[in-house]
């Protein structure tokens, strides 16, 4: 890329290669692109709006993006990458399925309540912006479904549970976040643990211990 | 029929032995253009629809439109709201019907939904997929839906010795898994599938009452009458 595809660099001695300009620039887009989104939603964004709050110039989007949609896609697949990353950690040194699913539960639903607009973004504004986005968020959560089917493990006839059981309660759990978010409540996604806890532990462990798991999380 | 008349007004009406009257006129170009902002907003999403697309797969003039709905958004909440009313009354008049004990009630009205949803992709994408984020009101008519559900679930508790301790929003949560399933089903394109899935369905959505022994009994008659049908 030629320097001058990259735009104005900030002032003075900065430091940077221009490798780490141009990874800086991209970053800046998707926040600014989130940002904006945040404030007027998908739909009413513009690429103006995009280059406004990343403080990048028109040129400089273009070499990283062909659209707002291809710039949407990257600022959903790092909210997921984060997720991924923050799901593996929670359960790192927690033992037991049903306490690692509790804890991952935890991670990903505190991280959307701090942060009610990416929330927004990954949940709701993703089916906004098109089929091929709406799919992307249906193969994200899909992701989750190796996570709760080790659950089988934790009971002997595991394996006699219908094959749609993980598709069943990760829609139930999209369904209640997105919907809590909708509802402008991002931030107390939180107080949706003991609930989310239970609808994962269900199938599992039976409606007795899932309850009483999910009693002592609340 | 006066639009016939008019100079230069293409014969919009659908070539008929008898005369449409007018209330049946009225209703049916509510009906054209519920069906094309169904497959509209199916094909592209809510936001890249545009009320020029509407009319012209509607085959109905802008001042038909306006007669019907101020804007774009009015005719997707319109749609809506004919979409929900149709099938809750298809899935509670199964449930009513069905006088057998409760988990076959909830087995009849799920097949109600799933019949209906097979039958009618667009409009169902439109309240299951599209509408959680199509506005505040759109999301609202989500949400009003799947509540509608709750109701014919809740008779379950009382077969649960420990209906106390059942969370608050189990029902809408549940009916939250049944939408993500079929809005899943139905984003692939798979619709004519649905059925295959009514057994494992029926079994998550009863297994929080009855316990997953009695579910997975209920779950398999449902499967036999499938394959007997």
């Amino acid at each position: 890329m030629p320097a001058e595809e990259l735009g104005p660099l900030p002032a003075g001695r900065h430091g940077y290669s221009r490798e780490q300009v141009a990874h800086h620039q991209r970053e800046r887009l998707i926040a600014g692109l989130a940002e904006a989104v945040a404030e007027k939603g998908y739909a009413a964004v513009t690429l103006s709006d995009v280059v406004r709050h990343a403080k990048v110039s028109r040129r400089v989007f273009y070499a990283n993006f062909e659209d707002k949609g291809e710039c949407f896609l990257a600022a959903f697949e790092i909210v997921v990458d984060h997720l991924r990353e923050l799901i593996a950690e929670s359960v790192e040194n927690v033992v037991g399925w049903p306490q690692q699913a509790i804890a991952a539960a935890r991670a990903v639903l505190s991280f959307l309540a701090a942060e009610p607009d990416l929330a927004r973004l990954c949940l709701l504004e993703s089916r906004v912006a098109g089929p091929a986005l709406t799919e992307r968020l249906g193969e994200a959560a899909g992701e989750l479904a190796p996570l709760l089917a080790r659950g089988r493990d934790e009971r002997p006839e595991g394996e006699r549970l219908p094959s749609s059981t993980e598709d069943s309660t990760i829609g139930s759990l999209v369904s209640l976040l997105q919907r809590k978010v909708a509802a402008g409540e991002a931030s107390q996604l939180e107080g949706l643990l003991p609930d989310c806890a239970e609808l994962i532990l269900l199938p599992y462990l039976g409606p007795a211990e899932a309850t009483r798991l999910a009693r002592q999380v609340a | 029929m006066a639009v016939r008349a008019l100079p230069g007004k293409q014969n919009r009406q659908p070539p008929g032995p008898e005369p449409v009257g007018r209330d049946s006129a009225a209703a049916d170009q509510r009906r054209r253009i519920f069906e094309a902002t169904a497959e509209l907003v199916a094909e592209q999403g809510y936001q890249e629809t545009t009320m020029e697309q509407i009319v012209r797969r509607a085959k109905v003039g802008y001042a038909t439109f306006y007669k019907h709905f101020a804007d774009k958004e009015a005719a997707f909440l319109g749609l809506l709201d004919a979409a929900i009313e149709r099938t809750a009354a298809n899935v509670e008049g199964a449930y009513k019907r069905e006088e057998g004990p409760w988990a076959d009630r909830v087995g009849a009205a799920l097949g109600a939904l799933f019949e209906d949803v097979a039958a009618h992709p667009a409009p169902a994408r439109a309240v299951l997929v599209e509408a959680v984020a199509a506005g505040s009101e759109a999301a609202a008519m989500h949400e009003l839906a799947l509540k509608r559900l709750a109701p014919l679930l809740r008779p379950g508790r009382e077969l649960n010795p420990r209906q106390a301790q059942l969370p608050d929003s189990l029902e809408e949560t549940l009916a939250g898994g049944v939408v993500w399933v079929l809005g899943q089903r139905l984003m692939a394109g798979e619709a004519d599938k649905l059925r295959a899935l009514l057994p494992e369905t029926l079994e998550f959505l009863l297994r929080p009452y009855v316990g997953e022994d009695e579910a997975a009994r209920g779950a398999g008659e449902a499967a036999d009458a499938i394959s007997a049908a």
